[in-house]
């Protein structure tokens, strides 16, 4: 049992009298990936705003058996559009990573960091956004539909990072509507 | 001091943000005398009363976009998850807008002075009630643009504006007691308990405020 990174208990959210989930238990122990599927507005992402803890649920508790240390990607890249690509690296704490030179040839964007974000196509701006992920030192990654925008090679770089990190005993828990080849369970909200 | 140093950067790079304030206090100083008959007398009259109203004004511009540009990209929630205290980073949000923007005014709010009224130790006074009065207006209208995250900047600071009232008062009459010669320091010790006041709770009001946006 003490591999769990996290574990949620009858977790229930609703908005007014509308139930977007109710009941939702699972654990995620180290090394462990669970994917979170379900319609459109079935609360995938109120889900995992919960687990991050910038939401209250209504119903339920969600238990940290470590130090919380999550890196987290949600629909929004948080990145600043009036600032070069270097300067973004620089805000995210990462410009002086010594695996970033390494991850920006991977992404492509080696070339790009003089360049405006606001420049940058939104495939672009997500792998940006990414290397938050990619060089995090954490022990849990949330994301939320990190595949939305990036090209079948982007997501293959992406899909064997994350189970990169899986063999490193981390946790991941991501919402997905495209298919993907990571090493997963399945948490299913409707 | 890491998050002190990209927050700077964050401000330093959006030009408009920090300079637009302090060319709207330029402004408004600068066409003051060009709207009355220009005579030192006549001059003096309603300076300081415009002083004051422009620091509010540009206090009022600084923090138009102080959480809203980060709401909306989503910096805001990555800031929520870090491991730094979010009154902390209220903090020092607010003290670098105060940094790049209510020093600078501050500054030329003696320069201004002085080229009024000629008077030095009068215009050295000024320095400390601009100091403290753009870092209490500041204050309060980050509470403003708190409370209107996702619904404009103008609702939130008239929501704050008769916050500053107040304010506003106890700086006209420092004044005045300073311009008759009678004792002052009152007026400095209310605005530096005020301010001690408003440094502790804004912050931990604003990042009530946030989070419960967030959510």
């Amino acid at each position: 049992m003490k591999n769990i990174i996290i574990s949620v208990d009858n977790l229930s959210y609703k908005i007014n009298e509308n139930r977007l989930f109710s009941n939702v238990s699972f654990s995620l122990c180290k090394g462990e990936c669970i994917h979170i599927k379900g319609s459109n507005g079935s609360g995938k992402s109120t889900l995992l705003r919960i687990i991050l803890g910038i939401t209250s649920p209504k119903k339920g508790k969600i238990n940290y058996n470590i130090e919380r240390n999550i890196s987290y990607l949600g629909h929004k890249n948080a990145l600043k559009s009036y600032l070069s690509v270097e300067d973004n690296i620089k805000l995210m704490g990462l410009l002086n990573h010594h695996e970033l030179k390494g991850h920006l040839e991977t992404l492509s964007l080696k070339k790009m960091l003089d360049i405006k974000v606001a420049n940058l196509s939104y495939g672009q701006q997500k792998k940006l956004a990414l290397l938050r992920v990619f060089m995090n030192n954490s022990n849990l990654i949330i994301l939320d539909e990190p595949f939305v925008g990036l090209d079948k090679e982007n997501q293959n770089i992406l899909s064997s990072f994350l189970n990169n990190e899986l063999q490193n005993e981390k946790g991941i828990i991501f919402t997905s509507h495209i298919n993907c080849e990571i090493i997963s369970k399945t948490l299913k909200i409707d | 001091m890491k998050y002190f140093g990209l927050e700077l950067l964050k401000l330093r790079k959006k030009t408009r943000s920090w300079l637009g304030p302090i060319l709207v206090f330029w402004l408004i100083m600068i066409a003051y005398p060009l709207t009355i008959e220009f005579s030192p007398e006549n001059l003096e009259i309603g300076f300081f009363s415009v002083l004051w109203i422009a620091i509010l004004l540009s206090m009022m511009f600084a923090t138009e976009d102080i959480f809203t540009e980060d709401y909306n990209d989503g910096s805001l929630e990555q800031t929520l998850i870090n491991d730094i205290p979010f009154v902390y980073q209220v903090v020092l949000k607010v003290m670098i807008h105060w940094l790049l923007i209510g020093i600078p005014i501050s500054l030329l709010s003696f320069i201004f002075s002085l080229g009024t009224n000629g008077n030095l130790s009068l215009s050295l006074l000024i320095l400390p009630f601009a100091m403290m009065s753009s870092y209490i207006f500041l204050n309060l209208f980050v509470l403003g643009n708190a409370l209107s995250l996702n619904k404009g900047s103008v609702l939130g600071a008239i929501i704050t504006l008769p916050m500053a009232l107040p304010v506003l008062i106890v700086l006209g009459k420092s004044i005045t007691a300073i311009q008759l010669e009678i004792n002052y320091s009152g007026f400095i010790f209310l605005l530096l308990g005020s301010l001690s006041i408003i440094i502790v709770t804004v912050p931990i009001v604003v990042s009530y405020i946030i989070k419960a946006h967030l959510e």
